[in-house]
């Protein structure tokens, strides 16, 4: 059982320098690719090197691309940021699919994120517009001058018609449309109902 | 405000004009009452009732055009200051303002850069007007300008399961895909409550 979330720090959603307001800009600047030429563990590194690097270079003209060569270690994926964070990956008998992929995980991050815990999925500067909700907004100002206790204000919002208003309300009606017409015609009506 | 409220009231009680602003159809409270109103047993008072409700209707609807008049003069004075919008975006609803980050959980094709327009926006407000989509607003009233500005994976969660007197345990590490996004600009593009535009292309939600 790991408890190292209880001491991951925890932050709210940020980006450095106002990015993607006017333009974006990446901020990843550099990175190092350590690999080594004869070791087994390095060979999607060496494989990555041969294949993709140079187009991943061409289509990322704002990454310094480093690489390393050293004997006997395994291969390891560095990241610089603009920010100046540091993001060491082990890269020990990754494929040349798994490299790419965890390099353009490099590429598309703001900085090392991998120990922040995010508590919101939201950051605004401004967080009302209309105004904060108060128990008055959208209300009619006799609110402010009406004495309590209040009959109107006590009564539930919903009280539904009853059996016996229903039944009256028929009967009314009924009295209604029979002044106005003969009983035939009423008949009638009541039939084609 | 007490202002607002009768706007968006007559606006509620109003099929064709709700119709023009929204452009979507949906059964309202005034067609039941109209049918039960029609009923032969009550013809004269269906007569009755069917010219006050003339009368009230054009009411309303002069009270729901000046509503329209007084938002697209702002609009057109561009004094509605800043807005802000809901929209509905991978499953999840957002209160947007320009300038705000939000971010999408799980995976989401869009990659670092890209510029997008959010297109489902549920309501979309000013200091004094709001414009509420039934369900969603109509295509090209409101354009939500966004750009993606990361792509990246969260903290590792641990899943970590246990029964007990079981012999049975199992740790789990994972990480998933997060996007963040920033709003660049919100912009009412057309006039409120005119007519419904032919929009050629075909909306799949």
């Amino acid at each position: 059982m790991s408890n190292s979330h209880l001491f991951l720090k925890s932050g709210f959603p940020r980006a450095p320098l106002q990015n993607g307001i006017g333009r974006y800009v990446c901020q990843l600047q550099r990175v190092t690719l350590k690999f080594c030429k004869n070791h087994g563990s390095s060979r999607g590194m060496r494989e990555f090197i041969e294949n993709h690097l140079v187009d991943f270079a061409k289509e990322n003209p704002g990454v310094v691309v480093y690489v390393k060569p050293r004997r006997h270690r395994g291969p390891v994926l560095v990241g610089e940021y603009l920010n100046g964070d540091r993001e060491w990956l082990n890269c020990r008998n990754a494929n040349k699919d798994d490299i790419s992929k965890w390099l353009q995980l490099l590429k598309t991050q703001n900085g090392s994120s991998s120990s922040l815990r995010l508590r919101k999925m939201w950051h605004t500067d401004v967080p009302s517009i209309q105004g904060p909700w108060t128990p008055f907004t959208l209300r009619a100002p006799e609110a402010n001058v009406a004495t309590y206790p209040n009959a109107d204000a006590s009564r539930p919002l919903d009280v539904e018609q009853s059996a016996t208003d229903k039944l009256i309300e028929l009967f009314k009606q009924q009295r209604l449309a029979d002044k106005n017409k003969s009983t035939d015609e009423v008949l009638e009506e009541k039939r084609a109902e | 405000m007490a202002f607002l409220a009768k706007g968006l009231l007559s606006v509620a009680r109003q099929p064709c004009l709700v119709n023009n602003l929204t452009h979507t159809f949906r059964a309202l409270s005034l067609a039941p009452r109209l049918q039960q109103q029609q009923k032969p047993t009550l013809v004269n008072a269906a007569v009755v009732a069917n010219k006050s409700e003339k009368v009230s209707s054009e009411l309303e609807q002069k009270e729901c055009q000046d509503v329209f008049d007084k938002v697209n003069q702002q609009l057109d004075e561009r004094k509605e200051g800043r807005l802000f919008a809901i929209v509905h975006l991978c499953g999840k609803q957002f209160k947007i303002t320009a300038g705000d980050i939000i971010l999408v959980e799980g995976y989401w094709p869009p990659t670092i850069g890209d510029e997008i327009r959010l297109e489902k926006v549920l309501l979309a407000g000013a200091k004094d007007f709001t414009l509420i989509g039934r369900p969603i607003l109509p295509a090209g009233l409101v354009n939500v300008k966004a750009t993606i500005i990361e792509k990246t994976l969260t903290h590792t969660k641990t899943h970590f399961k246990k029964k007990r007197r079981k012999q049975y345990m199992r740790i789990n590490f994972q990480r998933s895909p997060n996007t963040m996004i920033r709003i660049n600009s919100i912009e009412v593009e057309q006039n409120v409550g005119g007519p419904a535009q032919v929009i050629s292309e075909p909306r799949i939600f």
